[in-house]
């Protein structure tokens, strides 16, 4: 009977008649499967998880193949993919099959606000005469989140020449070196450590940061992510179909990826001219940095990787500088290039550019990556590290 | 702690496999107290406190009823506990701000503070279930229960824990005395329930609540299409969201040996109101028949007697759901519903000549408009729901067609599970298929959720 009286169907009159039945018999605990038919055997399951890991393994592979990379010269990655780590980690299997040396940075190598025939491994390659440096920047991956980068998807790159970018910014006060405890957003959350080293601001839920380490050792989980974030707009497939509630989900999948456009593209317009003010900045202390730890922790797996490492240490904007900034950045300038030599880590130290070369803080505009490019192939340790190891080096261009 | 998310699943990958070896040893509950006690205070540490007092109280006071020739004053004293702690955590802000109203509206300018209490999670389901064992034993239904552990272990079983199914101790507890009911079937029927459970929760109900939580949090902002689609989609949501929470925990319980019962039994096919009440939230349904309808008077004292009854019932049913007065409405509706075809339902013609899918129809779109109630935020927007649906435009409601192919989906397996044609969903092939895919959009498409189950909430 039902709560009013009337008679039940037939599988919860037998679960009320057992029940009511008072006694504690097997029979009594006879409680119905479920309302369908989907009940698996053991053997079943061992068929589903057949096929689920053969799914597993083969998906994102046999996708890899179908889903071509055929990048442009002067190629980077996206600016709408800058998450999507799954494609990074095949655009530096393809990279490394391709170039000598890998230029790996943030969006100061990746080039922000200019396009890409104008970033610095563009003008590297223009200088040396040989399409031989990659663009491996990505867009806001700060030395924390680079760690993780080269740690998780970066392992492919392993033996190659690397110039490896170090922008002082990320240093420069103590919300971009992730040490305040107030909670902020900050870029590419899912590569940071998410448990050790505690980093104070970063608050997520456990899940979502169990959710970051799976996706991590899972390619499947990286290649879903990655499905998402080239053909889904960076959501996922149910907030897709609420914004294109009429669109066909399977025809967004293109297997076209994006080509390397990029719509902040500002060419020259300096930071002057755009009436951004002089800064004190409150630098943080480089002992007691993360950003610079994770900078340090990076240059080891590169090492252990057999990477032949050159670090471009800025160059900041120092005319961004004002009072006590302008010493401190310089202390710490010196206290980054004396650990990098006692390490025996080639680096170069450029001056800074000409003012008016700078779109902001720490980018350079078109001419600045053009000055620079040519600083950076007459520097000594740069040609004897990465240049000469190149067996097919060519004499740079020094118009 | 919720089922579909990670800390569960790394909770379950340590609690299970202990629990295994423990099974055939006296430690068995005291473990699996232990775990529910943890994974009940990954909510709240302060939780604990009150399940344990209420465990506590209903404890002694069966234990003291069993020496006593007044048992009527040990039961009085666990339903006014029980009762009364619902009511302050669940009802108090509510009680508090309709005395105030009142005194404003008598010229009173005295306001009583806001009690601020937060309602501790799953405490409108343990309580009943609690309160169940004490009503059964007064009635010398069950036998009084000797180790406190094992009842601890009945009343805060984490499974069932925060959101049912209410469970009777003539089924739980006695399955905690069994240790020998253990069984392969029970790994490989834990796992299908679960995934499909997972599957209802996090594919479907949180996709559904997209547009819903869309359309009702501004409905003066949508028209009567979107707003009809919003009703029509959270009618499922509701659906896969509670059921899909009812499957997991069943799987969860089932993996251990534990069988809780069905609670939803494919509720919007019913064919009458009363049908629809013995499919949907069984466990509630058949609680407040035994403990509410049939102690009133059930359907023996008349004509009058029973539907005054069955209104007292509903109503409290949908009192117990949230301390808001949309819930009483919806309460209030779904019983003069069941007024107006209660006698409709026994006559031979409705039996016989109206053709049952006509019935499912009426059914459903009775349900799905009681459900404007439930969900919205208020009586006024609830007000607003019902007069836009039937004075406003005809404005393009961008409702996704992935979702309403799913209920479209979902919908027509019930109906072939329902239908004489049943064989085909029980071929081996298509189950192996459903689940293949099932996993695969959740592995795939499916967002990270972390949307708490709406049940949690009462």
């Amino acid at each position: 009977m039902d709560l009013f009286g009337n008679k039940t169907n037939r599988i919860q009159k037998k679960n009320v008649s057992d029940i009511q039945d008072g006694s504690f018999s097997a029979n009594a605990f006879d409680i119905p499967f479920g309302s369908n038919c989907v009940r698996l055997s053991g053997c079943e399951w061992l068929a589903v998880g057949i096929i689920f890991l053969a799914l597993f393994y083969l998906g994102p592979m046999l996708w890899g193949r179908s889903e071509r990379i055929e990048p442009e010269l002067d190629y980077r990655l996206p600016y709408e993919l800058s998450n999507d780590y799954w494609l990074y980690n095949r655009y530096c299997r393809w990279a490394w099959s391709r170039y000598e040396t890998l230029v790996i940075g943030d969006s100061v190598i990746w080039g922000h606000y200019v396009s890409e025939h104008n970033t610095l491994p563009h003008y590297l390659n223009e200088i040396t005469g040989r399409n031989q440096f990659a663009n491996m920047g990505v867009d806001g991956i700060h030395p924390a989140a680079l760690e993780g980068l080269l740690r998780y998807y970066g392992q492919a790159i392993s033996g190659k020449n690397v110039i490896l970018h170090l922008n002082p910014l990320w240093m420069s006060s103590s919300k971009h070196d992730l040490q305040i405890e107030k909670e902020f957003h900050f870029n590419h959350p899912g590569l940071v450590p998410q448990f050790v080293p505690k980093i104070p601001c970063y608050k997520v839920p456990y899940s979502k940061r169990i959710s970051a380490i799976v996706e991590r050792y899972v390619p499947f989980f990286s290649w879903a992510s990655h499905l998402k974030i080239a053909y889904f707009e960076n959501m996922d497939l149910p907030t897709w179909t609420i914004e294109h509630p009429y669109a066909n989900p399977l025809k967004a999948v293109t297997l076209v990826l994006r080509i390397s456009g990029n719509h902040n593209q500002n060419e020259h317009i300096s930071w002057a001219e755009r009436g951004i003010a002089k800064e004190d900045f409150p630098w943080v202390r480089l002992e007691t940095s993360l950003q610079w730890n994770f900078f340090q922790r990076s240059i080891e797996i590169l090492r252990k990787r057999g990477n032949r490492i050159f670090v471009l240490l800025g160059p900041f904007n120092e005319h961004m500088l004002k009072g006590e900034s302008i010493e401190t950045y310089r202390k710490m300038k010196i206290e980054i290039a004396a650990w990098l030599q006692r390490e025996n880590i080639a680096y170069y130290e450029p001056a800074a550019l000409p003012s008016e070369f700078y779109y902001d803080a720490s980018h350079p505009l078109s001419e600045g990556y053009a000055m620079l490019a040519k600083q950076i192939c007459e520097n000594r340790p740069f040609g004897s590290s990465i240049l000469r190891s190149s067996s097919n080096f060519a004499t740079p261009n020094r118009d | 702690m919720l089922f579909h998310t990670w800390p569960f699943v790394l909770f379950f990958l340590i609690v299970y496999p202990t629990y295994l070896a423990l099974k055939g040893t006296r430690f068995r509950l005291v473990f699996l107290l232990a775990a529910s006690y943890f994974f009940y205070g990954w909510f709240n540490p302060l939780y604990l406190v009150l399940i344990f007092y209420s465990s506590v109280l209903d404890y002694i006071v069966v234990a003291r009823m069993a020496k006593s020739r007044r048992r009527k004053m040990w039961l009085s004293i666990s339903i006014v506990n029980n009762i009364g702690l619902m009511g302050f955590f669940k009802y108090g802000g509510f009680v508090t701000e309709n005395l105030n109203f009142l005194l404003s509206s008598l010229g009173v300018t005295y306001t009583i503070p806001a009690p601020g209490i937060l309602l501790p999670v799953g405490i409108s389901f343990y309580t009943l279930q609690s309160m169940s064992y004490v009503i059964d034993y007064y009635r010398g239904n069950i036998e009084r229960e000797n180790s406190f552990i094992r009842y601890a272990t009945f009343v805060s079983f984490f499974p069932r824990l925060v959101a049912g199914p209410i469970e009777r101790a003539k089924n739980l507890l006695a399955q905690l005395h069994n240790k020998s009911t253990f069984s392969k079937e029970d790994i490989s029927d834990g796992l299908s329930l679960f995934i499909v459970g997972f599957f209802k929760k996090v594919a479907l109900a949180d996709y559904m609540a997209l547009y819903v939580d869309k359309v009702y949090d501004a409905p003066e902002q949508f028209q009567s299409p979107a707003l009809i689609l919003a009703t029509f989609l959270f009618c499922w949501q509701i659906y896969f969201d509670f059921s899909g929470y009812t499957d997991m925990a069943r799987g969860v319980a089932r993996m251990m040996g534990l069988r809780l019962m069905l609670n939803f039994n494919n509720p919007y096919l019913a064919t009458g109101l009363g049908d629809f009440w013995s499919r949907w939230h069984i466990s509630l349904s058949s609680w407040f028949k035994d403990y509410v309808y049939i102690p009133l008077g059930g359907n023996r004292k008349g004509t009058f007697n029973t539907y005054r009854n069955m209104f007292l019932t509903m109503v409290i049913s949908g009192l117990w759901h949230g301390a808001a007065w949309t819930f009483v409405i919806w309460g209030t509706v779904h019983a003069l519903g069941r007024f107006l075809t209660r006698e409709l339902e026994r006559t031979s013609f409705y039996k016989e000549k109206v053709p049952k899918i006509i019935k499912q129809l009426l059914v459903f779109l009775f349900v799905t408009f009681t459900w404007i109630f439930f969900r919205a935020e208020s009586i006024t927007d609830a007000w607003v729901i019902v007069t836009r649906i039937f004075n406003s435009g005809l404005a393009n409601p961008h409702c996704p067609l992935l979702a309403l192919a799913f209920i479209f989906a979902v919908w027509s397996y019930q109906f072939v599970y329902e239908s004489k044609i049943k064989w085909v969903l029980e071929l081996r092939a298509v189950r192996i298929v459903i689940l293949v895919l099932m996993v695969l959009y959740l592995s795939i498409f499916a967002a990270s959720s972390e949307q708490p189950f709406i049940y949690i909430r009462f």
